[in-house]
């Protein structure tokens, strides 16, 4: 199993309700997984202690066999570089950064950008961006900056990419575009895609399904 | 972390162009400023070490005292003064001029000494009359401790051979008393009538208090006119390291019973001007410094806040808090340099400028061609480029901490509130 939570227990202090209330699963390698739910039912808390960004107050996330929390400051960091791909809800761009630049970012915090450099427009175009690699942020449509944040989280050909509803903030036409881009690089690079969304239809495209009530696990195909 | 950085300053291209302006205003002003004083201060202070010696022994000055006077003449008596006994003992005479020569010629320190007679005299040339200080000395060992020979506008200072009753005047005494070269004027200090010396030189220190007022003659025709034979009452002295001066003058007025005194002690006034020179000239560059500081500062702070959501996606993509630091403090560093390099370019030049006004011809306060003096000490230069460095890399300090302590998950939790 590529990941695997262990009653998992998130609050923000104490006397504070808890947010996730014991989660247990597993999802495997090369999943295309959804983390549904309503508002407020702690789906993106679960998504960021997956992936390391946040704390558990409470139990283990070990990926690969490895638990993540356990590691030093540094080994994690590289880890999230090297094996962990993000997109948010906002791109979060680079302003002054071109395209190409901006999908090259991971790549130099690991001194690779030389490296990466092909593999970076090749992803850009794979993403109906070629010819743009040259343009700053504010001259790409809202929908093209989301693709540029893909290509970015591509670029370190991670093993999993955590998304947060990336397609929160674009239209259905560029969220579906979206969508297909996740799809394809999850049956081709075999990455394990992990997002939340609050749309059916996108959940529905997911091989894996985690819904959340309430912070508490509820009919989850990746329950062990 | 470079490439980011550089790419964030070139895109605030304008708030870039005006902090690099405020530190290369801070910079070239604290040159230029510091180029005049430290280019005064240091002919000043030339002068007065070169001019006279670095240590001067001069023989105490005791004063007569009630209580002394009694215990001389009424030991067991109790005494009620009329006029209470008062003024100066003696003469001051060096009590052991021999062996102060033994000490001095035994010190390695020591570079060259001469023995002198200073007084209080009269000059006269005809009706004209004007108080005088002369300094008895021998000229072959006074050029070795002063540098008196460099001020001759006419004459030559060697020609006050021993017995020869001539003497060497200041510029403005020589015009006050009418008198030439060759010209002969009429000395008294009081003990004898006047007599007559003739004028065999004219020099000008640069020091008005001097050039109206210094007489060198030899040292024998000085005892003579002052009926004192064999009596010096100072002993200047020239060291091979001026900055041991305070030290070994220190030293001798510990273990005598002369006056010993560096010529920094003696110019404590002048000196403390300097201080309070200094003072000033630091606390403008350092509010110079301050105002550019503050605006790398603000300018920072406001990115950071701006850049939240960028730092939050640099962490999540594995970017460590130092890299984050590093980020803003190049910036800072960048700012600094960049600003110091041009500001010591445009000091340096506004020093030529500076130094091409024409001030008054008096000496003391111009160069040698009647221009501003300047101080191209390559310490100016490089202390203004630190000052520049240090406080640009100070003032990113503080925003550049505060976004490495900017955690990932704060930020973008915030975003979906």
């Amino acid at each position: 199993m590529a990941i695997e939570v262990k009653n998992i227990v998130k609050n923000f202090g104490q006397g504070q309700p808890d947010v996730l209330k014991d989660i247990t699963l597993k999802i495997p390698d090369g999943a295309f997984c959804t983390i549904t739910g309503r508002s407020g039912s702690g789906k993106s808390t679960l998504l960021y202690i997956i992936s390391s960004l946040d704390w558990p107050t409470s139990g283990d996330i070990l990926i690969n066999g490895h638990n993540l929390h356990s590691m030093s400051m540094e080994e994690q960091h590289r880890f999230r570089n090297r094996s962990m791909g993000f997109v948010f809800q906002f791109h979060h761009l680079l302003p002054e950064l071109t395209a190409l630049e901006n999908v090259l970012v991971p790549a130099m915090k690991a001194n690779e950008v030389k490296a990466r450099q092909g593999w970076a427009r090749e992803l850009l175009a794979e993403v109906g961006l070629k010819g743009k690699e040259d343009r700053l942020p504010a001259r790409l449509s809202g929908g093209e900056q989301q693709r540029v944040a893909i290509a970015r989280s591509l670029v370190m050909r991670p093993q999993f990419i955590f998304a947060d509803e990336p397609t929160g903030n674009l239209d259905s036409s560029n969220g579906e575009a979206i969508m297909e881009l996740f799809q394809r690089f999850n049956k081709k690079e075999g990455t394990t895609v992990i997002f939340v969304t609050h749309d059916k239809n996108y959940a529905d495209l997911a091989n894996y399904k985690i819904s959340l009530v309430d912070g508490q696990l509820k009919n989850s195909s990746a329950l062990s | 972390m470079w490439f980011l950085s550089m790419r964030h300053l070139l895109s605030r291209k304008r708030q870039t162009f005006f902090i690099i302006l405020g530190i290369v205003l801070g910079t070239s002003a604290y040159i230029t400023i510091s180029g005049m004083m430290i280019g005064f201060q240091s002919y000043i202070i030339d002068q007065l070490v070169n001019n006279d010696s670095h240590v001067r022994i001069k023989a105490r000055e005791d004063v007569v005292t009630p209580e002394q006077m009694k215990q001389v003449f009424f030991p067991n008596e109790a005494v009620g003064w009329v006029r209470e006994p008062s003024g100066r003992k003696d003469d001051p005479y060096i009590s052991n001029p021999v062996g102060w020569f033994n000490r001095l010629d035994d010190d390695n320190d020591v570079e060259a000494y001469t023995e002198q007679m200073q007084m209080q005299a009269i000059a006269t040339h005809g009706h004209q009359s004007s108080s005088a200080r002369i300094v008895g000395m021998w000229p072959e060992k006074q050029i070795q401790v002063s540098s008196i020979k460099n001020f001759m506008l006419k004459g030559n200072f060697e020609a006050l051979a021993p017995n020869s009753k001539r003497v060497v005047i200041g510029e403005m005494l020589a015009k006050k008393l009418g008198v030439n070269m060759g010209g002969t004027i009429r000395l008294t200090t009081g003990q004898n009538g006047p007599k007559p010396f003739q004028v065999a030189g004219i020099f000008r220190l640069g020091v008005k208090s001097l050039d109206e007022s210094m007489i060198f003659a030899p040292l024998n025709d000085v005892q003579q006119l002052n009926q004192s034979p064999s009596r010096i009452t100072d002993i200047a002295i020239r060291l091979r390291n001026v900055e041991m001066a305070s030290l070994k003058a220190d030293v001798w007025s510990f273990t005598s019973g002369e006056k010993v005194q560096s010529w920094d002690q003696s110019n404590e006034g002048v000196l403390s001007v300097f201080k309070t020179q200094n003072i000033v000239r630091n606390f403008m560059t350092i509010s110079i410094i301050l105002v550019a500081g503050f605006g790398i500062y603000n300018i920072l702070s406001m990115a950071v806040t701006n850049k939240k959501k960028e730092i939050a996606i640099l962490r999540s993509m594995g970017f460590l808090s130092r890299d984050i630091l590093k980020l803003f403090l190049w910036q800072g560093i960048v700012l600094g340099i960049l600003g110091g390099i041009v500001g010591v370019a445009i000091g340096y030049a506004a020093s030529r400028f500076v130094n091409t006004i024409e001030v008054s011809a008096a000496r003391g306060l111009s160069s040698g061609n009647n221009t501003m003096m300047m101080s191209y000490d390559v310490y100016i230069y490089v202390r203004a480029m630190a000052l520049a460095v240090g406080s640009a890399v100070v003032a990113s300090l503080l925003p550049a901490y505060s976004a490495s302590k900017l955690g990932p998950i704060e930020i973008i939790r915030g975003e979906g509130n």
